[in-house]
């Protein structure tokens, strides 16, 4: 695998893809939390154009199609002017003509790019040597970058990570609260403005490697993967970035050791995509995979808890049997035996013959929860008003929930009472507070 | 193979030639097989620009611009999809005068392929509760890097990639013209049916679910709608510069009126000029300059001026009262 | 007697904590009710529970004695404004005559005479000479009026506004409350969400305290009191409104 990064054909995709992908994640993080993740898309079309005008400009001025180095800034150079243009005409676009940014969008994308469809047209057939270059700019050619583009990348994602560690409070505050930033002096057009040059640069740059149509998803999905496992703008842009930075390496590692030779553009975004997915699913805190394994959790808390207070019921000293609590809870047997064995071994229940007894601890447990129970009860039928019957739902889910915090407010609130509305006795709190 | 009337006309005579053409056909003495190229592209380029500003009006009005743009990258992979699945030989993107026969194909794969992207995009954003934008730019953009994958492997050549993306309108035959004035004959029928509906679902979705319309089933109609549309154009603009007929027309129509009817004549209305002007710039081009030039790029760059120019009266014009 | 509205022990739920409960009313017709409650109350959500928008976990809703889908046509509702977009290339007249469109059912187009109406209505509301405006052209207040000329295009026989007076200037207000004064002059049963308390005595004769809960609901004169008014915005609700949040929260496993 190392000589992916030394190897003198390798080694210039994909670092420079690498570098490319790590600077645009980096970008894409505060487009994405600015909500503008398809600003991208727009300019990155728009910047087709100004490729095929900077190669038209290059042939007048005498440069052959063989000087690939001063090809190179022409077509850079036309990129950023035009992008630069669909940029402000977007801006035109939405506050001057109260478009929405949607349909601005997707106007400025569509008449840039036709207008590039059409003056590649014309190059096809007067400049077919410049056309192929043109061409590489469309779908990104990173396969036939050399040496000097590493040093490009390099370069870009220094330049953009210096501007952002430089300015890195205020764009978290211009980006969060805008209008608060305005009123302590924040210069926001002015950093708006670096933004967009940031953006502009970081485009241009990139669509030699995975080209004009693909840009925009280097834009987006390192950011939107960063997203998942953290809140913290700061993490969130060195995540985006080693994403990036890893899909750099990946899309060109797949486009070759499938079997296939497959287009090192596509492969990129198609590993970012992969990472975002994986991302979606199984990030700590935020992933599906764990809000399920949460959501399990909490139901089994939940049986729990009713287990105990099943058997608190019954009386002082009393145990249940398995087929009685099978009666009582009404859930399947593997769930059950399940959460019995839980209680068992965490030392809420002890095993006495065939009965299941609470242990002082779990008597103690009950009495809380039935006491949130009842709380609960008194909050909606004296204090809200709510008939007695109607209560009962309720109580069974919030007795789960309420937190000691809420618990201490409804004790204050209700002046510790000692009834519910059925007239049955509410167990003290276990730990009396000196404020009852 | 007869000589195209049309050829050795610049722009001016270009009209002469389509009118004295134009009479011809309502006389009967020209009949369907009498067409020739320039006016095969203005067909079918035309009955483009008259479904798409149909859609595109109750997209823009509905701020789902975004959704068709998706739509068009992501039929790629549909499109490629149906071919694979059928079995066709895959050479057969590339021939010409076969459309006729890949049309079921073509239609179903437009179905799917928009009902599929509206439904992941809304999955995205409600189950998985990733932001509107980004949930749309990370699935169009995957799914196309699939397409132009799928395509390589496939066909073995980006050509084709190419082509699907941009089209080529000097490639059309007569065959064409049958998908793409079926598809707006659906899409006549179904706006001028469902008018008020798409209106009143488009305006006051609250409104509607109490008079009892279905705010989504019309949302999802209209996704099939664009992608049908998309697919009819995908042979003579490619699927990236539908969006510019999508968007150019309605928005210059905008400019001009707030009488919704009118604004959606007034958008076939842009679409078709452009459409007009365009073949007859290529025609120009060709003749005088010897250049060939992308008829699909020309059409495009002639709604971008047309919008420039309503703007330009839009914004300057003295004495103009608000619209 | 046949009630316009009977509503009868109507729970609406959010998950499995009540939001309304045991609304039980009965409102005979030709009255002008007000419908008073803090924020959060429910009063919205028992319009969109009336109006088949919002579905209750148990309850019955009744006008003249049918449910909603046997009544089509009598009933009218006129939504908060912020709803809409105002952007959209739709004139007053065409708004207006949105209100025929349930009666004139798919494919139907607008005739002569629903045109002719909806001039009528228009200058109900004194907004006639703004009939080919741009919506976005018109203030506030002339939003309103408009959007209560479409619920009267509707020729129902009962109307449900919601916070019709927000926002809007005093003259708006004027001629919006003797529209409603007129409708229930001609026997009309009007229900409006009202959230300035001063205006209540001179403006309706019904009404209707809610907070969650029906806390009271007749003639204003006899149910309109300092104790009902008590009762209906003393107790705050941001307990139940946390311990809901937390509950979703653990039950969707985001925390």
């Amino acid at each position: 695998m190392l000589h992916y990064f030394t190897d003198p054909v390798l080694r210039a995709p994909t670092l420079g893809a690498m570098f490319m992908c790590a600077a645009a994640g980096l970008v894409g993080v505060i487009f994405f939390l600015r909500k503008q993740s398809l600003l991208g898309e727009a300019l990155s079309h728009a910047a087709y154009p100004g490729v095929i005008l900077g190669v038209i400009l290059a042939a007048l001025l005498g440069f052959s199609d063989l000087q690939e180095a001063s090809l190179t800034s022409f077509i850079l150079w036309g990129a950023f002017v035009t992008a630069l243009a669909g940029l402000f005409s977007i801006y035109f676009l939405e506050n001057r003509l109260k478009i929405h940014s949607d349909a601005a969008l997707c106007l400025i994308l569509a008449l840039f790019y036709g207008v590039g469809v059409l003056l590649a047209s014309h190059v096809q057939f007067t400049l077919t040597n410049f056309y192929r270059q043109v061409q590489v700019y469309l779908y990104g050619q990173a396969a036939t970058m050399t040496d000097i583009y590493i040093l490009i990348y390099a370069l870009l994602l220094l330049v953009i990570g210096a501007i952002i560690w430089f300015f890195y409070k205020e764009f978290q505050l211009i980006t969060f609260d805008r209008n608060y930033a305005q009123t302590i002096g924040i210069p926001t057009q002015f950093l708006d403005g670096i933004l967009f040059i940031l953006i502009v640069s970081a485009i241009v740059i990139g669509i030699r490697s995975v080209g004009v149509v693909l840009m925009s998803a280097m834009l987006v999905a390192p950011a939107a993967a960063a997203r998942q496992f953290t809140h913290h703008f700061s993490k969130m842009l060195l995540l985006a970035m080693g994403i990036g930075a890893i899909s750099g390496f990946l899309g060109n590692y797949f486009s070759i050791e499938l079997g296939v030779s497959l287009p090192t553009g596509p492969m990129i975004v198609l590993s970012a995509a992969a990472i975002c997915f994986l991302a979606i699913l199984f990030a700590p805190q935020r992933g599906i995979l764990w809000r399920m394994v949460r959501t399990a959790r909490f139901r089994s808390r939940c049986q729990q808890e009713n287990i105990l207070k099943a058997i608190w019921r019954l009386g002082q000293g009393a145990g249940a049997s398995l087929e009685h609590l099978k009666r009582l809870i009404g859930t399947n047997s593997v769930e059950l035996a399940f959460n019995l064995w839980r209680l068992r071994v965490n030392g809420w229940l002890t095993h006495r013959g065939a009965h299941y007894e609470l242990t002082p601890d779990g008597i103690n447990r009950a009495a809380k929860i039935v006491r949130l129970h009842r709380l609960w009860e008194v909050y909606l039928v004296d204090y809200l008003g709510m008939g007695a019957e109607k209560v009962h739902r309720s109580a069974e889910e919030m007795e789960h929930i309420l937190t000691p915090e809420l618990e201490r407010e409804l004790t204050l609130l209700l002046k510790d009472p000692k009834q519910d509305p059925h007239a049955q006795p509410i167990p003290p709190a276990p730990f009396p507070t000196a404020e009852v | 193979m007869e000589r195209n009337p049309y050829f050795g006309a610049d722009f001016f005579n270009f009209f002469l030639v389509f009118a004295s053409r134009i009479w011809g056909f309502a006389t009967g003495t020209l009949g369907w097989n009498d067409l020739v190229s320039d006016e095969i592209q203005l067909l079918v380029l035309s009955g483009i620009a008259a479904s798409s500003a149909l859609v595109g009006t109750f997209l823009v009005l509905r701020k789902m611009t975004m959704l068709a743009n998706a739509i068009s990258h992501t039929i790629l992979l549909g499109i490629v999809l149906a071919y694979f699945f059928s079995l066709r030989n895959v050479e057969s993107i590339e021939g010409h005068g076969s459309g006729a026969l890949h049309v079921p194909t073509l239609l179903i794969a437009a179905l799917i392929t928009g009902v599929a992207t509206a439904f992941l995009t809304e999955f995205f954003t409600k189950a998985l509760r990733l932001q509107e934008d980004a949930s749309t730019g990370l699935i169009f953009t995957t799914l196309f890097a699939l397409g132009i994958v799928c395509v390589t492997v496939l066909t073995r050549s980006a050509h084709i990639g190419t082509e699907a993306v941009m089209g080529n309108v000097d490639a059309l035959q007569k065959e064409d013209c049958w998908l793409v004035f079926l598809i707006l004959a659906l899409n006549s029928i179904l706006i001028f049916l469902f008018f008020k509906e798409y209106q009143l679902t488009t305006f006051d979705p609250a409104l509607a679910q109490a008079l009892g319309f279905s705010a989504m089933g019309f949302n999802y109609l209209l996704m099939v709608q664009v992608s049908a549309t998309v697919v009819g154009a995908f042979r003579a603009v490619g699927v990236l510069m539908v969006l510019a007929f999508i968007t150019a027309p309605v928005l210059s129509a905008r400019l001009c009126t707030h009488h919704l009817h009118r604004l959606i004549f007034l958008a076939i209305a842009y679409g078709v000029t452009a459409s007009l002007i365009g073949v007859a710039l290529a025609r120009h081009f060709l003749t005088s300059y010897d250049l060939a030039l992308s008829t699909g790029g020309i059409v495009v760059t002639v709604l971008g001026v047309l919008f420039l120019g309503t703007l330009f009266y839009y914004l300057f014009l003295p004495q103009r009262t608000q619209r | 007697m046949e009630y316009a509205l009977k509503i009868e022990q109507l729970n609406v739920n959010y998950g499995r904590t009540p939001v309304l409960w045991d609304i039980s009313l009965a409102v005979p017709r030709g009255k002008l009710v007000g419908i008073l409650g803090p924020n959060g109350a429910g009063k919205s959500t028992l319009i969109k529970a009336a109006l088949g928008l919002v579905k209750p976990l148990s309850g019955s809703v009744a006008f003249f004695g049918k449910p909603l889908k046997a009544c089509s046509g009598c009933v009218a509702y006129v939504p908060q404004r912020e709803t809409v977009d105002w952007d959209f290339p739709i004139t007053v007249r065409e708004l207006v005559l949105m209100g025929r469109y349930g009666k004139l059912g798919l494919f139907h187009r607008p005739r002569a005479a629903d045109r002719a109406a909806a001039d009528h209505y228009l200058d109900k509301v004194k907004m006639l000479a703004f009939a080919d405006r741009q919506i976005s052209q018109l203030s506030g207040g002339q939003q309103q009026r408009v959007f209560i000329a479409r619920a009267l295009m509707q020729e129902a026989d009962i109307y449900f506004m919601d916070e019709p007076f927000t926002g809007v200037d005093l003259a708006t207000e004027r001629v919006i409350m003797d529209l409603l004064r007129q409708l229930n002059a001609e026997g009309k049963t009007v229900f409006v969400v009202h959230h300035d308390l001063n205006t209540v005595e001179s403006y309706f004769n019904w009404v209707i305290l809610l907070n969650m809960r029906l806390v009271a609901a007749g003639e204003k004169d006899l149910h309109y009191t300092g104790e009902a008014l008590q009762a209906t915005f003393g107790k705050s609700i941001s307990l139940l409104d946390e311990a809901v949040k937390l509950a979703q929260k653990k039950e969707s496993g985001r925390m």
